[in-house]
């Protein structure tokens, strides 16, 4: 093999790391984004025996959304092996003791089962905040799209765009607002 | 792929040396015939010696032709190819012109093709004309300065318009109208 096609080899099974932003997210929902590149099932060259899985950093992992009444309504279930050593933890109760283990399972179950899911796994970095190690950030290449839209609180808007939003009416310079 | 291919040599669709482009080199090396001159089972590979293997042997003068008369035992053929591969395949109780086909399978196969699990069934040298793809290959050239996180390419740009958007872009052209009925 030539250095250029050796080269060219290197430069297409490339991992390229992305990042995803779990804000506003349905982690169900992402499970099944993040799943594809973490296969490499997005990338042309995909086969199920080479190996041209992605990795990827999941931020904010923290403010995830449930659907509906998910915090409470949703168990998840750990056995330790032991007789009577079953436990059901509802998913508020989990997202307290730790912020990343709701996306790592969502992401975990949307595998298929079989030896290369825990490898697989290895590739999927949660954060629950914004903030990333520097040896993690230097790689990252791309960024995931969300899929739920996430609306700007009207707190975080600049003052200076609030003003120039259009009005309907003004109200009267004697009005009282509650 | 299943398990039982796991321990399969697996290799791609290739001949040896451009073997058909310009010559061709028959690989077969040389071929054992086994058989039983009393039974049976042997009564194919007996027929197909007695019609058709003078005939064999002096249209490819390149491979070697063994008899093997053996008491009470099943018949089988050997085929050894330029390669070193050697396949045996036994014979029992086939038919004339089942013997024959199986034959010419040997004769005009590379080696013990069957022993190798294929993993593309199609070859060229020449991949890709376009170059081949890789991670960065249609990728928005913004993100190579871009400072990741970025909303701009992380949020989802594929929503339809909402109402609150509809109706800031028609006050806007409102505004464009009145301006200049003011000048």
């Amino acid at each position: 093999m030539s250095a250029v096609k050796r080269v060219q080899q290197w430069a297409t099974f490339a991992r390229t790391w992305h990042i995803f932003d779990c804000k506003w997210q349905d982690p169900y929902e992402s499970a099944g984004v993040i799943k594809k590149y973490l296969m490499g099932l997005h990338k042309p060259i995909y086969h199920p025996m080479n190996d041209c899985g992605d990795v990827v950093v999941c931020i904010n992992s923290r403010e995830i959304a449930l659907r509906g009444d998910d915090w409470r309504q949703r168990a998840y279930f750990h056995h330790t092996g032991y007789p009577g050593g079953a436990s059901w933890t509802l998913a508020w109760e989990l997202h307290s003791k730790d912020p990343t283990m709701i996306i790592k399972k969502a992401v975990y179950r949307a595998l298929k089962g079989n030896l290369q899911r825990r490898h697989t796994m290895e590739r999927l970095l949660i954060y629950p905040g914004e903030t990333i190690p520097d040896d993690v950030k230097q790689n990252i290449t791309n960024q995931i799209r969300q899929i739920r839209f996430v609306p700007t609180r009207l707190d975080h808007i600049p003052e200076e765009e609030v003003q120039k939003y259009p009005k309907v009416m003004e109200y009267p310079e004697d009005y009282v607002l509650k | 792929m299943s398990n039982s291919n796991l321990f399969l040599k697996s290799g791609f669709v290739r001949a040896p040396l451009q073997n058909g482009v310009g010559r061709y080199v028959c690989q077969l090396q040389r071929i054992v015939l086994k058989f039983c001159k009393s039974h049976g089972g042997s009564r194919g590979l007996r027929d197909y010696i007695e019609q058709d293997l003078v005939d064999f042997a002096s249209n490819n003068p390149s491979v070697v032709v063994y008899l093997k008369p053996r008491r009470h035992r099943s018949p089988v053929v050997v085929a050894e190819y330029l390669n070193g591969d050697r396949v045996w395949m036994s014979m029992h109780n086939k038919t004339h012109s089942e013997i024959t086909k199986w034959i010419e399978v040997l004769r005009t196969q590379q080696g013990d093709v069957s022993a190798t699990r294929l993993r593309k069934y199609q070859y060229t040298d020449y991949p890709s004309v376009q170059g081949p793809w890789t991670p960065f290959t249609y990728k928005d050239p913004k993100l190579n300065v871009a400072e990741l996180p970025d909303p701009e390419f992380g949020a989802n740009n594929r929503l339809p318009m909402s109402a609150t958007e509809q109706l800031k872009i028609m006050f806007e052209k409102k505004q464009l109208e009145i301006k200049p009925k003011e000048e």
